[in-house]
């Protein structure tokens, strides 16, 4: 018995268009330059995002009319799948390296980076597993087997390495454990344990806390640890309130690096200045608020946590990105969701925009 | 179907907070950056893009106190490259080789080095920039740059100085007002990518350089003009190894003029001898000032009334002390003479006396109180300081020898200070030489007045001081110094030059004079100084002073001080008479004896002698052993010129300008040379002329004349 259908959540809906557009206009932007060095088209990067996004948001329609109950049938296949992806990447021959890490699965021509599928995947297998239980609080053992699948995934995802997606979904994840209801004392047990396992990782490579830190004081080490963290302050610095001007910015003439894809977010901030930066955190904001609103009005626990998985995957990302741009966090290669270049990852992340807005269709009344 | 339990939607509302509490901080961070940070990291990111072209500067004009410019700075263009956008290297050296006159493969290297900016060439020529300019090369640029011109040439060299490629000062006032000259840089910023290549929409900001500010000196071109005219005639008659003319104004200290030889032209300095343009003899040369010095002693003795003006003194030809004979210059002495006539005759005994009687104490009391031993103060680089006994190591001998200006070493400028002080007034000026910095518009930025240093002595002995010297130029040894039409007051000095190894050196003098006028009101002082003249003459009187009278005459009337008339005028040109009969003397054996020795012993029989040639021994005298001549008469000593001369069938015809007939005579046999005279008196013209070198026995013509300048002492 299932309540009436409703229209989908329009409010996140228009958020994640305005956010996939200005990304469009500023990877066209962000990359004129580069492209135009490299490939001698301006717009080389901006052609193949638009394709994708085309791509993603038919995805996503065909998505947003799927039942997101049908997928508690696939879960444990999606679990299985994830992992066999997870391995397949750290195989040599399968996996792509690209600047020292192996994060692409290459078939042929056509390649594609896997941890935003496998995110999704066991984003939906753990909202599947525990909203099976009843009463979690008292009923603390059965957050082993997660922990074993999440600690599992990251550890994989470590080695390719990919220490910001590897963050991405362990805390994701354990948010999704927190809001299923586990009592706060094995949470903050979790939470120790964690904070212990990345304080023995520094102990072992004392070499590690200085690259981690490196973004307290890039200017020790400018053309080192610094450079990418100075290179974006100046980017974000020239900005001001209202920027260069788009297509003014001047740091995108191959002193930003990867100004397409994790710094992208410093070019809005040197072009669009202060109110292009805000514009964008705001629209995240307005996302995860219309996606946590979908959590809290989702007719049950699978719908809640899954939207709570979705919506905070996307967010913490969003969260980490930016951070890292504005030299608040260490330096992780992690892209801005919906921003950033990239194909397949920004496909995947329209999938999830989808089930968030086929859950939104059976809110019920508050 | 169950819903999503209560803890579920508390624990979602807490995620919610959270979610908007991480977005205020990210807010707050973007707005730190942004704002906060913003213009430094702009700033800093700017710099980061860009590469700097400098402008230089427009370096201030040098005036002279009448607004006369003595130094300007023409705009010349640069010639640069950008090695990174010279697309055809290889045409483009080939075509910068042809225009600016450059070596191809010079070019090329530089055109295609790794680096961002080259110079090509510094400051070229108008037409061969234009040249260049008209072929439109890529990746080649131009820079105005200013170009240091010197209007006057060698005028006033060494007090200006000159500049380097880069248009720092290297000397003069060039150097020690570089902050005031140079102005503030600009540059030329193009932004360009991390590559290095130029970006379509870059920053081409042009940060204007701000002109240097302009100098006014105390310098008069005119006063100059006459000084380094006068040291020409001087160099020309003398051949000195150097000579310096400093014109100072007493009152103010203000120089005037300063003109030293041998001199450079600051525009093409490094054309000369380094020894000509690294040192401005005038303040840099320390030299035992000889009689000049005396004035320090007299104002000494005047101010402490060690002495009273009707004080007599007798000088029998030398005075013991500590148990050393010194001589007066004049053998057999003055006899008996008034405190005045010791001043006229500038007696060596008289003034020792006046000086033992000042004391060690109150003599070095004056020698510090008028800036002997401490820097002047001027704003030139490379002072000297002068050489002094420390005054607990001096002795006795050492202060008499002191109060005639020996045992000490002055600068020229550190002399004519405290002569200008003595007669001022009493009051120590500190040397002037700028007026003013002026900005761009001629709007004065800073202004220097004229500083007293301190007072030294009283007014009233300032003022006796200052007649007695007028009596020197009236009746004494400096009457070549008189102008006509004017109170002149004044010393001659003539002191043997110190050598390297401490002792003096034979034959080499340092004559000089030192004069002020009006007496009754100075306004300009003189010192003249001549470093070692050539020629046999070498007296202050004879070498300095009138080379003091030209400059000192047109000054004066330059200046428009008044002439005055009916003023007394030095009562007799011959004024030797006045003091004794000479006795006759016989002329000793110095034919092979050391240069040293020979002069002693001349000088100790009252003999004068004159150095022809050079080396340690004489070679040859006249007149020869023997003869009997009187008191005053100069000997001629041929010193050895080299071991290859003597054996050789040539011999080289002395310089025989102003020496008598029997001189002559006596000089040419000597060397193997034959003497065909013409007319009477005074050698004037000679064939073959001196220097030429002639076959022993051949005939030297030489033409008499009766007007030629006579020989003798002065000092």
């Amino acid at each position: 018995m299932r309540v009436k259908r409703q229209a989908p959540d329009f409010v996140l809906f228009i958020s994640v268009l305005m956010l996939l557009s200005i990304g469009l206009v500023m990877i066209l932007s962000a990359s004129e330059y580069s492209t135009l060095v490299r490939y001698s088209d301006s717009f080389y990067f901006f052609k193949r995002q638009l394709l994708w996004a085309l791509f993603g948001l038919t995805l996503l329609f065909v998505v947003m009319n799927y039942d997101y109950w049908n997928l508690r049938r696939y879960a444990p296949h999606m679990l299985i799948a994830a992992f066999v992806l997870l391995i397949l990447v750290l195989i040599p021959g399968i996996g792509r390296e690209v600047k020292g890490a192996t994060r692409w699965i290459g078939i042929g021509t056509f390649g594609f980076q896997p941890s935003e599928l496998v995110k999704l995947f066991i984003i939906i297998f753990l909202a599947y597993g525990i909203s099976r239980y009843r009463d979690i609080g008292r009923n603390t053992k059965t957050i082993v087997p997660y922990l074993l699948i999440t600690g599992a995934a990251a550890g994989l995802i470590l080695l390719q390495p990919d220490l910001g997606t590897a963050f991405t979904l362990s805390g994701t994840l354990f948010i999704m454990l927190f809001a299923a209801g586990y009592s706060m004392g094995i949470l903050g047990l979790l939470a120790g344990a964690g904070a212990g396992l990345v304080g023995l990782a520094i102990a072992l490579e004392p070499y590690r806390l200085s690259r981690f830190l490196a973004f307290l004081n890039p200017w020790e080490d400018p053309s080192g640890a610094g450079f990418h963290i100075i290179q974006s302050l100046y980017a974000l610095g020239s900005g001001g309130l209202f920027g260069a001007g788009l297509g003014q910015g001047k740091q995108k003439y191959l002193y930003l690096p990867e100004q397409h894809t994790d710094f992208i977010f410093a070019v809005v901030g040197e072009e669009l200045g202060f109110i292009g930066g805000v514009l964008i955190l705001t629209l995240f904001t307005i996302f995860v608020w219309r996606g946590l609103r979908i959590a809290l009005t989702a007719p049950d626990p699978f719908a809640g946590l899954l939207a709570t998985g979705i919506t905070v995957g996307i967010g913490l990302q969003a969260f980490i990105n930016i951070g890292v741009v504005t030299g608040s966090l260490p330096v992780t290669g992690i892209t801005l969701p919906f921003i950033s270049y990239g194909g397949t990852s920004l496909a995947f992340t329209l999938i999830g925009v989808g089930v968030l807005l086929n859950i939104s269709k059976y809110a019920h009344s508050r | 179907m169950q819903s999503t339990s209560i803890i579920m939607r508390k624990r979602i509302t807490v995620l919610f907070f959270f979610a908007a509490f991480l977005l205020f901080i990210l807010v707050s961070r973007l707005a730190y950056i942004q704002f906060v940070q913003g213009d430094q990291l702009r700033q800093d990111a700017l710099e980061n893009r860009t590469r700097d072209i400098p402008v230089e500067a427009k370096r201030g004009s040098i005036f002279d106190r009448k607004g006369n410019e003595l130094v300007t700075s023409v705009s010349v263009d640069s010639v640069f490259a950008i090695p990174s956008q010279v697309t055809k290297p290889d045409e483009a050296a080939a075509k910068i080789a042809v225009v600016l006159d450059l070596d191809v493969d010079k070019v090329h290297k530089q055109i295609t080095q790794k680096q961002s900016f080259v110079w090509i060439k510094r400051k070229v020529d108008y037409q061969q920039a234009q040249e260049l300019k008209a072929l439109k090369l890529e990746g080649i640029g131009f820079v105005e740059e200013s170009k240091r011109y010197y209007l006057k040439g060698d005028l006033a060299a060494h007090v200006l100085g000159f500049v380097g490629v880069d248009n720092q000062g290297l000397t003069g006032i060039e150097n020690t007002f570089e902050n005031d000259l140079s102005g503030t840089a600009g540059r030329i910023v193009v932004e360009r990518d991390a590559a290095g290549r130029e970006i379509s929409n870059a920053v081409h900001n042009y940060f204007p350089p701000v002109q240097g500010h302009n100098l006014v000196l105390t310098i008069d071109e005119t006063v100059q003009y006459f000084v380094e005219r006068e040291l020409d005639k001087l160099i020309d008659k003398f051949q000195p190894k150097g000579a310096v003319v400093t014109v100072m104004d007493p009152r103010t200290g203000e120089i005037l003029a300063m003109g030293n030889r041998p001199t450079f032209d600051p525009n093409h300095w490094s054309a000369a001898p380094q020894s000509t343009w690294d040192r401005n003899v005038a303040i840099w040369y320390n030299y035992e000032p000889g009689s000049t010095f005396k004035i320090i002693i007299l104002s000494a003795a005047l101010e402490e009334m060690t002495v009273n003006k009707n004080d007599r003194f007798y000088d029998p030809g030398y005075v013991k002390v500590a148990d050393r004979n010194i001589r007066c210059w004049k053998a057999g002495g003055h006899g008996s003479q008034s405190f005045e006539e010791v001043i006229q005759n500038s007696c060596n005994p008289g003034f020792i006396k006046i000086g033992l009687n000042v004391g060690i104490p109150d003599f070095y009391k004056y020698v510090r109180g008028f800036g002997f031993g401490t820097p002047t103060g001027v704003i030139l680089p490379g002072e000297a300081q002068g050489i002094t006994i420390p005054e607990k190591k001096a002795t006795t001998l050492n202060l008499a020898t002191m109060s005639i200006g020996q045992s000490i070493a002055v600068t020229p400028l550190q002399l004519l200070t405290a002569v200008s002080a003595s007669i001022n007034g009493g009051l120590l000026m500190e040397p002037m030489l700028v007026k003013a910095v002026t900005d761009a518009d001629g709007k004065v930025v800073h202004e220097y007045q004229p500083k007293s240093v301190r007072r030294v002595v009283s007014e009233e002995t300032s003022r006796e001081v200052a007649s007695l010297l007028e009596g020197v130029v009236l009746y004494g040894s400096g009457r070549n110094a008189y102008v006509d039409g004017y109170r002149v007051g004044g010393k001659t000095g003539t002191a043997q030059v110190v050598g390297s190894s401490g002792g003096y050196v034979s034959g080499r003098y340092v004559s000089s004079f030192i004069g002020f006028a009006p007496v009754e009101d100075p306004q300009v002082a003189i010192l003249v100084t001549v470093i070692e003249p050539q020629g046999g003459v070498y007296f202050g009187s004879q070498v300095a002073a009138p080379t003091f009278r030209a400059v000192m005459q047109d000054t004066l009337q330059y200046l428009g001080v008044p002439e005055q008339k009916d003023l007394p005028k030095p009562k007799n040109l011959n004024f030797w008479e006045n003091t004794r009969e000479p006795e006759e003397v016989r002329v000793p054996q110095v034919v092979n004896v050391p240069v040293n020795q020979a002069v002693q012993d001349l000088r100790g029989i009252g003999l004068n002698f004159m150095i022809r040639g050079e080396g340690p021994v004489v070679y040859g005298q006249i007149p020869e052993a023997g003869a009997t001549v009187l008191e005053g008469t100069t000997v001629i000593l041929e010193l050895k010129t080299g071991p290859e001369e003597e054996s050789a069938a040539q011999v080289t015809v002395p310089d025989l300008a102003g020496l008598t007939i029997k001189q002559v005579g006596g000089l040419l046999e000597n060397m193997g040379l034959r003497l065909e005279p013409v007319g009477t008196g005074f050698a004037s013209r000679q064939k073959p002329g001196p220097g030429e070198k002639v076959d022993r026995g051949a005939f030297v013509r030489v033409e008499f004349e009766p007007t030629a300048e006579r020989q003798g002492p002065t000092d």
